[in-house]
């Protein structure tokens, strides 16, 4: 699993690499584009679209008898149930592209969740690290040791949270890093990586355990530790500005490959 | 004859815009700068010194009561209280005879549709200011000259018009009252659960764990009117001396002995749909071995603020946006816990300079971004610091003037030739030594009786007067009402007995000797349809008793309690005051021109705005211009 995350990461750190120069928005748009055509192209290989222009065509003439026939309750019935059944057979037909879509789609998203959902820590301004440790722990022995690189300094000592066995670290970014924290936990040496700058970037998430929550944590890899359940640094949450507004980098993503969608269709010759 | 007219008021128009185009003015409000200490400390005072020696220094008649709210409602409005109608901070109700705040009130929806639990208002219900008459900001809004006015005391909810404005002195908490902190302890030796401006919270710690829970405002669309909540879990680390802090969407650690920044916590209304926004700083003053925190009042949040708090509505949200979070409650110093004991004078003075520190960012931005027109700003931290330092910890207070100092001299830079600038306080202060419990005076002299004589004591709100035997009751600072027929609910005093009672009143309060030191009590006493003229005089007190120096109405009488004593040492941390005679406790008065008046006085500040800006000031302003 880590295998396929780095993967995906790497490709995708590749082409953040190639926009770098250029405000987030660019290449998130490019990104979004790009998934608008290939949700286009799954479309019209996994869907009946003899089928679904048959529908289109049900559904608009039922709407055109609605409006034709709109003083003859009888035909206004008529028209409607035949508009529901319609739409319900289209819902059907979608299903399949869907699930089709529903796993690359995710998995997509998690990992654009890393460049773009995430603001990296801003220099001056406090976060914590925190540790869930795995059952078992007792919480009077003593806290993991962390080692942070020159430009991060923890400003507080460690807090154990006995009730929810996590240990928290309270740190201060003096400058721009790009760097890896290290705990030693039982001997053991957990990486984590940390972000603090202006600029956005891959900012991986939470650091599990497990195998399979690295499915939608991925980022840093798994956590070698037996000890340890997860390590999670307080990034706030980033924001995409556009035209000067701030808004999630989720909504930009399906606006954009909606409307590419849209622009496409007839090009590619896909009914949606 | 038309057209004559019509040329004459354009000629009219275009020389007072003449006269007011490029009029620049910078007034500064310093609450409490007091002229003798000034004066002894004029060496590390060096910008008021410039001033004085460059420009003129004199000090300023404050007004009869010199209470804040009174004096500051007086430079708004260029009126003494019979006109602004502000006598006091508290009046009272005349059908309860309870204390009620004297700046503002709330009202309840008009209409209300009721679904299950909830009430959904259908009219708007409101909140309004108690000061009468008009500012003089708004006047010059009237004339199209821009002004901003920041923090003007008793200007809660801020006055209507299209100058930019702070409200400031009587802008109430969240939960509505004036500032009230909560304290978070599992300490037994604390058995307290409230204190005067606070409450004293009891917590259990569980596995490490507490749940502080912080209140917010009354629910005003439950019939119950529930008081919102957000709960702060503390985590305590079983031996280190920090604790981290969850909230819904953040957390913090503080190390014991540290602030944390301003939080940002949403008091839910409806799940989901509606809630009040309000921001708070925490105080980790002690982990073990026992918990103890402190949660400032929870203040309206500047960027949704719940309440009106300035003008235009959206002046707060900018403010905020371009400097953060900011203090908004009216006074946000925290005497009330340093005077409970349960912050030090060191955690006071800490907590005081924070809120120094917000002020001077907000006044540093304005002053760079002031280009025309009038700014105003107002500082509270003198008064404030000066209530809980004045006389014993002279070194500590001079620290907050020459921060003030040094804001003045940033002022006098902007200012340069070409701006008026002007400093006022709106009075000096003097020690508090001595508390004065007006109403056990009142019932020795036997205007006032009680169901019992043995029910002395510092039960609040009068709860075992007998109103049937009494003739006269002191609630705020400086006020004595009569129980009078027709206007107090069961009164006995008759319109004609009234004026020989209150003077029998005023001839013993002057004959009042302190028993341990024999000094006079009294200076003063007024008669406010003597001092006072305009439309509100018919709400004014029935006499108002001025101290002489080192005497003060007890915070017993402030709430209608009459204890034992009439007299007893000043044993709290509130060490200075200035609710005592006027001529005991002028104020200042500084500028960079030359005043042509020898004793100017408060409410001729707005007369001389006015006047700068080429603007005739309405009749109701008393006061002349000091120019």
């Amino acid at each position: 699993m880590d295998f396929f995350n780095r993967a995906i990461d790497a490709v995708l750190k590749m082409f953040f690499a190639m926009f770098s120069w250029a405000p987030p928005v660019l290449g998130l748009t490019v990104i979004s584009a790009a998934a608008g055509v290939g949700m286009l192209w799954v479309v019209g290989r996994t869907s009946n679209q003899n089928r679904i222009k048959q529908v289109k065509r049900s559904v608009a003439a039922a709407l055109l008898e609605l409006r034709i026939f709109a003083d003859e309750p009888a035909a206004t019935g008529r028209a409607l149930r035949s508009l529901f059944g319609s739409n319900l057979r289209y819902m059907g037909l979608a299903l399949k592209p869907a699930l089709w879509l529903a796993v690359p789609m995710a998995l997509l998203l998690i990992h654009l969740e890393s460049f773009y959902g995430r603001a990296p820590l801003t220099p001056g301004r406090e976060a914590l690290v925190t540790v869930r440790m795995a059952p078992g722990w007792n919480p009077e022995s003593a806290p993991p040791r962390l080692e942070t690189p020159a430009q991060v300094r923890i400003t507080a000592p460690p807090v154990r949270a006995v009730d929810s066995r996590e240990v928290s670290w309270r740190l201060l970014p003096v400058s721009e890093v790009s760097d890896v924290l290290v705990f030693t936990v039982n001997g053991t040496e957990v990486r984590k990586t940390i972000e603090a700058g202006r600029r956005q970037r891959f900012v991986p998430g939470r650091g599990v355990r497990s195998a399979v929550a690295t499915l939608w944590e991925p980022g840093d890899g798994r956590v070698p530790s037996s000890a340890v359940e997860w390590i999670e640094i307080g990034y706030a949450d980033a924001s995409l500005p556009v035209f000067g507004l701030e808004i999630s980098w989720l909504l930009w993503f399906f606006v954009v490959s909606i409307v590419v969608a849209l622009l496409l269709k007839k090009r590619l010759g896909v009914v949606i | 004859m038309l057209a004559a007219l019509i040329a004459l008021s354009g000629v009219g128009c275009s020389r007072l815009s003449t006269q007011a185009a490029g009029k620049r003015m910078i007034v500064l409000g310093v609450d409490g700068m007091d002229p003798v200490f000034v004066q002894n400390h004029w060496t590390e005072l060096p910008n008021l010194n410039r001033l004085r020696t460059e420009g003129d220094f004199r000090p300023l008649a404050t007004t009869v009561p010199p209470q804040s709210p009174v004096a500051w409602s007086s430079v708004s409005t260029g009126m003494d209280p019979g006109g602004h109608g502000i006598f006091d901070f508290v009046h009272r109700d005349p059908a309860t005879r309870g204390p009620i705040s004297s700046m503002a009130e709330a009202s309840e929806p008009g209409r209300t549709l009721t679904i299950g639990p909830y009430v959904i208002p259908l009219s708007g219900g409101n909140v309004h200011s108690r000061r009468a008459g008009k500012t003089f900001w708004q006047i010059l809004s009237e004339n199209h000259l821009p002004s901003t006015v920041i923090r003007m005391p008793a200007n809660f909810p801020p006055a209507d018009c299209e100058a930019e404005s702070l409200s400031g002195m009587g802008t109430p908490d969240l939960g509505g009252s004036f500032g009230t902190f909560a304290f978070y302890t599992d300490d037994p030796a604390e058995t307290r659960t409230e204190v005067s401006g606070g409450r004293i919270v009891r917590t259990s710690l569980s596995g490490g764990r507490a749940a502080l829970t912080i209140q917010g405002p009354a629910n005003p669309l439950r019939k119950d009117h529930a008081i919102t909540s957000v709960d702060l879990i503390a985590h305590v680390d079983p031996k280190e001396p920090a604790v981290r802090f969850d909230l819904p969407d953040r957390q913090f650690i503080l190390r014991q002995g540290e602030w944390s920044e301003w939080l940002r916590l949403q008091f839910p209304f409806i799940s989901g749909l509606k809630s009040a926004s309000g921001i708070l700083r925490i105080y980790l003053q002690q982990v073990h071995p026992y918990l103890r925190v402190y949660a400032s009042p929870v203040n309206i949040d500047p960027e949704e603020p719940a309440l009106p708090i300035s003008t235009p509505g959206v002046y707060s949200r900018n403010l905020a946006h371009t400097l953060g979070p900011y203090y908004t409650q009216g006074i946000a110093e925290e005497t009330s816990a340093y005077r409970a004991g349960l912050l030090s004078k060191d955690e006071f003075l800490t907590q005081s300079r924070k809120v120094l520190a917000d002020s001077l960012r907000m006044f540093r931005y304005e002053l760079d971004r002031f280009q025309d027109g009038l700014l105003f700003y107002y500082f509270s931290s003198v008064d404030q610091n000066a209530h809980m330092l004045w006389g014993r910890y002279d070194s500590d207070l001079l620290e907050i003037y020459r921060a003030v100092d040094q804001a003045i001299g940033e002022a006098v830079q902007k200012a340069g030739r070409d701006t008026t600038l002007l400093i006022l306080s709106d009075h000096g202060f003097a020690r508090f030594d001595r508390a004065v419990h007006l109403n056990t005076f009142l019932m020795h002299e036997g205007f006032l009786t009680l169901d019992d004589p043995s029910n002395v004591g510092n039960e609040e709100l009068f709860a075992h007067v007998d109103w049937n035997r009494t003739q006269a009751y002191a609630v705020g600072l400086n006020a004595i009402y009569l129980n009078l027929q027709g206007r107090e609910a069961g009164g006995i005093v008759q319109q004609d007995e009234r004026e020989e009672i209150a003077h029998q009143i005023a001839a013993r309060l002057k004959e009042f000797k302190d028993p341990v030191s024999g000094l006079p009590v009294v200076g003063q006493v007024y008669f406010p349809e003597k001092e006072f003229r305009g439309r509100n005089l018919k709400y004014a007190p029935d006499l108002l008793v001025g101290f002489h120096r080192g005497f003060r109405a007890s915070w017993q009488t402030a709430l209608g309690a009459v204890p034992k004593l009439q007299i007893e040492d000043n044993t709290q941390a509130w060490i200075g005051d200035h609710c005592m005679a006027s001529s005991e406790v002028p104020g200042v008065l500084f500028s960079n021109r030359k005043f042509r008046v020898a004793w100017p006085r408060l409410e001729d500040v707005p007369v001389t705005i006015l006047r700068e800006f080429g603007v005739a000031p309405p009749r109701e302003m008393i006061g002349e211009p000091v120019y």
